[in-house]
């Protein structure tokens, strides 16, 4: 598999008055193309912090990030697609508007073909009825539906996933997972799934990374085989609990420490 | 493409319980529109008997019979329309230059954050100070006028439309920012397309609350220097001892600031639509 993105040596800092925070400490690791990454760590480790630099929205302090074959810096072009932990949907605008918003920003001429794969998005996804209508009229799995929706749409060579199921409840959540999980799949897209939650990081990625607390370093990397099962039937899976088991053991090391 | 209509299971006839709640609404509402009704025609009533018995004086306190003679002479000869008509233009002025004025304000503070940082304690010190303190500053600069009277109304609503308006710029969610960045948005589409329509409601509540500072401004305005308009007609009437004209006066501008914020209320309604 080729190799989307790769964190060389990487180091970040945040200045603040009183102190300057090391957040991110000599990081090492790849994401395949395809590749469904998971990263987890013990809250406030700097696992925002990392997709906030390789989206660009943060320079690393020393190290590099490759995107794409392109290093990651002030002038990137690389499109990333970006979740958060609430859809942050516009509610003064329709669905249709939401999910436009990124094609509407670009000043290219090939717009009527990203309206089409917009349109064929709803459809696919069932949301096709319910474009004309505002976000306050969607349950809360369809408004994140819609959000990542709205991502795709500009065709994103990655896509950012920073706790985007936290907000939902336990049920819902569960379904959403699903959901993202085969829409990602089927749209053939890499993916980087933030959270602290470790049965949906062991359900949905191939590969796991597993960060210390800060500044983070990464702790380990789990390779996952699961023969292109859904997130729900890996639930149910015979390994689930091993795994499950050693993660947390790994985690709760780090929580310790602090 | 003709967006396909949403489907819904057609409604279950309404049960007996649903039926009672809807007239229990109804009810409701009438009793509250009823006592609304009531304490109206009670002041106005008792007013009316309190003055006819002589029991307080119609020529200090005036009585509604004699408001309402003083309105239709005042209609009568016409030359209300040329006070109604300033005092209103100078509110509407001073409501225009304040909102749109203070808002823009607003985005250049909002664009630049060092100019946020220089100019606040000179924002903070304007809103306390108490506007109506300048007019005579603003009287000699300007002269007196419909022109001092339009500043005054500027001057109390301005500092506090930027202020508002400003803290709606920045309190925005910091998510929605990155995800417009993410996007590659520049800063003027963040402004157009997220900023500024996310501030909508702060913006109708400055307008709600423009019109009743507007009128402030213009009455006290015309209060410290004037030739004409409702505020004019108030002072002038106090001075002669004519408590009806003051009544009527004041009547009026009750009224038109009624309908003012009427019109606020329904721009309010169609934005919530
Ligand atoms: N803008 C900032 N300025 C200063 N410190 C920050 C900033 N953002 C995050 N931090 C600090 O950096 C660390 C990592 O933050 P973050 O990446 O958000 O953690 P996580 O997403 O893993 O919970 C935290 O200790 C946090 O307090
Ligand atoms: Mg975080």
């Amino acid at each position: 598999m080729k190799k989307l993105l790769e964190f060389k040596d990487v180091n970040f800092y945040y200045q603040t008055k009183k102190e300057e925070i090391h957040a991110l400490s000599d990081l090492n690791f790849s994401v395949d193309e395809l590749e469904f990454a998971s990263i987890v760590g013990p809250s406030g480790c700097g696992k925002t912090t990392i997709l906030s630099l390789i989206a660009g929205l943060l320079p690393v302090s020393s190290g590099s990030i490759i995107l794409g074959g392109e290093k990651v810096g002030k002038e990137n072009h690389q499109q990333i697609g970006y979740m958060f932990q609430r859809d942050h949907l516009f509610e003064w605008r329709t669905i249709w508007k939401n999910i436009t918003l990124g094609i509407e920003l670009k000043k290219q001429n090939n717009k009527e073909e990203k309206f089409e794969l917009a349109r064929e998005l709803l459809k696919k996804y069932d949301l096709y009825g319910f474009q004309n209508r505002k976000p306050r009229e969607l349950s809360g799995g369809m408004r994140q539906r819609v959000a990542l929706i709205r991502t795709l749409v500009l065709n994103p060579m990655l896509l950012l996933l920073d706790e985007p199921f936290s907000a939902l409840d336990f049920q819902t959540r569960i379904s959403v997972c699903d959901d993202v999980f085969n829409i990602i799949k089927s749209e053939k897209k890499t993916a980087i799934l933030v959270t602290h939650d470790i049965s949906e990081a062991i359900t949905m990625s191939d590969k796991l990374i597993i960060l210390s607390s800060r500044p983070a370093t990464v702790k380990h990397i789990e390779i996952l085989n699961h023969n292109g099962e859904t997130p729900l039937a890996r639930r149910e899976d015979q390994n689930f609990g091993a795994l499950f088991d050693f993660v947390w053991k790994k985690l709760t090391n780090e929580t310790e420490k602090t | 493409m003709k967006p396909k209509k949403l489907k819904l299971p057609k409604c279950a006839p309404f049960s007996k319980a649903h039926e009672r709640y809807l007239r229990k609404l109804r009810n409701d509402k009438i009793f509250v529109l009823f006592f609304q009704i009531l304490i109206l025609v009670a002041v106005i009533g008792l007013w009316e008997l309190l003055a006819q018995t002589k029991v307080i004086d119609p020529f200090f306190m005036s009585s509604p019979s004699r408001i309402f003679n003083m309105l239709s002479s005042l209609f009568a000869s016409g030359t209300i329309w040329e006070h109604i008509g300033i005092t209103l233009m100078e509110t509407l002025l001073g409501f225009a230059i304040s909102t749109i004025g203070g808002t823009l304000i607003a985005v250049i503070l909002w664009w630049s954050e060092k100019l946020r940082r220089i100019l606040e304690p000179y924002i903070i010190v304007l809103n306390s100070l108490p506007k109506i303190a300048l007019g005579p500053i603003i009287i000699l600069w300007v002269g007196s006028g419909m022109g001092a009277i339009i500043i005054m109304c500027t001057l109390i609503c301005i500092v506090m439309t930027t202020i508002t308006m400003l803290n709606a710029f920045v309190t925005c969610d910091n998510d929605k920012i990155q995800l417009m960045k993410s996007m590659k948005a520049n800063k003027i589409q963040i402004f157009f397309k997220l900023i500024l329509p996310n501030a909508m409601n702060e913006f109708i509540s400055i307008l709600k609350i423009n019109v009743g500072l507007a009128w402030v401004g213009t009455i006290m305005g015309e209060y410290i220097s004037s030739s004409a308009g409702l505020g004019y007609l108030i002072v002038y009437g106090s001075q002669i001892f004519r408590i009806d004209l003051v009544m009527a006066s004041t009547v009026l501008l009750c009224l038109l600031a009624a309908i003012m914020y009427i019109i606020v209320s329904l721009i309010e309604k169609w934005h919530n639509r």
